[in-house]
């Protein structure tokens, strides 16, 4: 425990300030060559008449890959699990997003590899894009995917992820009053000051070196080895060091492509993302649509939730299912409310894939839960305080996954919240702690929530 | 041309409008400047030029003949760290790094100007620079503690209560 509040130098602090960290882009490999994409236009389209040959007769292009040259052209990062891919590693026949790669092709410069690009022949027959995910939730919608716009590989191959706790029907008859509202927080980009970049370097020993910017460096490598279906032991995936990920690196955006443009023309390959392609085509946060009715008493209990809510996952799944299942353990945020019915949608819009920021799927249900606290403390014209610290998380209760809090920080947060913001809390309020529900705080419809300590 | 670098001449043949980022950074090996966006919006390729910050993603690098260029690798090395290395480090205000250089350079040329520990000042000075780890408030701290002249002891040091990491010591 000698770290414990001591003040300990960064392990590469040093490095940071003298400039020797050395990050992706630093790596110096001689005769690397740099790749660019095709990128797709449009937002939705059929591709046809796809031509790359006037770019790979192009003096100083080695090679230009396409999805026929992928060995293995859809793999998701939760194929492992046995969660089926949906997204191809370069697109065919079909584009679902602005941004998403067509060809790639790797030339001596950067400036050789752009005319090259803009070499490459394709049509395209333009759809009408979605983007609203509330729409796109719809029966009716435009379909993003042959088989619709919800996920449909939830346990059991359901289309949605389901909490059913308590009884929501006693609950929503006994409520004083429904308090219902909308919340639906915007994409947010990650903005890395490092953008996406990787070098694959060939050996001669026969394996490939892959240096990525990487903040899950055993999924890259297992994607990596699946797409070019060759065993891990041909890999060597050097990581670590990231310019700013914030989530937005944990998917395997560049890494895979580059690998095979060094395998196919036998010599490094650089691809770095500029910062216009960091904006408009690498992942974001999602946007959410999430509906929320609470039944509440009049003195400010909160009965039971009903919640839907619609996870945006753009064009392809990636990892939004894993983000929309933490979102639904944590529906009720800070709070404990004893009947539940909440159904959460993996939505599919022509928007760029999202994927993990910082909190992934819980600072959407954050954001929704508290605005709706205030909400109900404004229409019962109580306290939002108190409203928060009557509903918090005791010593005992249960999540809505049924996991037992023992270690709840609901009651500290919000009485020190309201210290910041100098208000008097009432008495039995400033007096309460996180200890285990008794008395006027442990109120009929709480007893059930309670965890068995036989049971645990 | 000459371009002198870290006090150190070299000669460069590049292409007439070539990215002094660019010639740092592929010709000379030189990366500490880093380039986070190419269009001058980011602040992590910046450099001294005659002790002034600037844009090396920016500045065609055959208008700096015989001009000094200073990176960060120029302002001190491990074992000889300058003030405003120190700051940094002890003020934890470097996490990624990304950056770092470019924060770093522009202080350095904040501080040769006279520069104070006032914190408006130094927000200033460092405006343009983007960070996205630390949310500035330690870079700020780092800065105006080399501008008061604080010294620092970047050893590890024993459990103290006077300790914070909300914004430094």
């Amino acid at each position: 425990m000698k770290a414990v509040g001591a003040r300990l130098p960064r392990y590469d602090g040093i490095e940071h300030v003298t400039g020797r960290t050395t990050y992706v882009d630093d790596v110096r490999v001689p005769g690397t060559l740099w790749a660019k994409a095709l990128r797709s236009p449009l937002h939705s389209a059929t591709m046809s008449g796809l031509d790359v040959s006037p770019a790979e007769a192009m003096p100083g292009v080695h090679a230009v890959i396409t999805a026929a040259d992928v060995p293995l052209l859809e793999y998701g990062h939760l194929s492992a699990l046995g969660i089926p891919a949906d997204e191809p590693l370069l697109a065919k026949d079909e584009v679902r997003y602005k941004g998403q790669p067509i060809a790639i092709v790797a030339a001596e410069d950067e400036e050789t590899a752009m005319a090259a690009v803009d070499a490459i022949e394709v049509d395209f027959d333009e759809r009408p894009p979605l983007f609203d995910i509330r729409k796109a939730f719809d029966a009716d919608a435009p379909k993003v995917h042959p088989w619709g716009n919800w996920y449909p590989h939830f346990e059991g191959e359901m289309d949605r992820r389901q909490i059913r706790k308590g009884s929501i029907d006693e609950a929503f008859d006994r409520a004083d009053v429904i308090v219902q509202g909308v919340y639906r927080p915007a994409a947010i980009e990650h903005v890395p000051l490092e953008t996406q970049v990787s070098l694959a370097v060939p050996e001669a020993n026969g394996r490939l070196t892959v240096y990525s910017c990487t903040q899950a460096l055993y999924f890259s490598m297992g994607v990596i080895a699946a797409h070019l279906q060759v065993p891990l032991n041909k890999l060597k995936v050097v990581g670590g060091t990231v310019g700013g990920g914030f989530g937005g690196k944990v998917d395997t955006a560049s890494e895979t492509m580059c690998a095979l443009l060094a395998q196919k023309s036998g010599r490094p390959v650089k691809w770095r993302w500029t910062r216009e392609e960091e904006f408009l085509c690498s992942s974001t946060r999602a946007p959410w649509h999430m509906e929320i009715a609470d039944a509440v008493t009049k003195d400010g209990w909160i009965l039971g939730r009903k919640m839907l809510t619609l996870h945006d996952s753009g064009a392809y799944a990636r990892f939004s299912p894993y983000g929309l299942t933490k979102h639904s353990f944590h529906h009720t945020g800070a709070y404990t409310i004893p009947n539940l019915s909440f159904d959460g949608f993996v939505i599919f819009t022509n928007r760029v894939p999202t994927t993990a920021m910082r909190g992934f799927g819980v600072t959407s249900v954050s954001f929704a839960t508290e605005t709706h606290m205030s909400r109900v403390a404004n229409v019962l014209g109580l306290d939002p305080y108190e409203v928060r610290l009557k509903n918090a998380n005791r010593i005992g209760d249960t999540s809505p996954n049924r996991i037992v809090y023992t270690d709840p920080s609901t009651v500290s947060v919000v009485k020190a919240l309201a210290g910041g913001m100098e208000v008097e809390l009432a008495p039995e309020y400033a007096a309460m702690t996180r200890d285990p529900r008794e008395g006027d705080l442990l109120p009929e419809h709480l007893v059930s929530q309670m965890a068995d300590p036989e049971a645990h | 041309m000459k371009l002198t670098v870290n006090g150190i001449a070299h000669d460069v043949v590049s292409a007439p409008l070539a990215t002094l980022l660019d010639v740092l950074r592929e010709d000379l090996g030189i990366t500490s400047p880093k380039a986070g966006c190419e269009q001058g919006g980011c602040g992590a390729c910046t450099v001294l030029v005659d002790g002034e910050p600037q844009r090396a993603c920016l500045t065609p690098a055959a208008s700096l003949e015989g001009l000094e260029v200073t990176t960060v690798e120029g302002l001190g090395a491990p074992e000889s760290l300058s003030p405003l290395q120190q700051a940094f480090t002890h003020h934890y205000a470097a996490q990624c790094g990304f950056c770092t250089s470019g924060m770093m350079l522009a202080a350095e040329g904040y501080l040769k100007r006279g520069g104070t520990d006032d914190r408006e000042a130094i927000q200033e000075a460092l405006a343009g620079h983007v960070c996205r780890c630390t949310g500035y408030v330690k870079i700020i701290d780092a800065v105006a503690a080399a501008a008061r002249g604080d010294s620092f002891d970047l050893t590890v040091t024993a459990p103290s209560a006077g300790m914070t990491n909300l914004g430094g010591v």
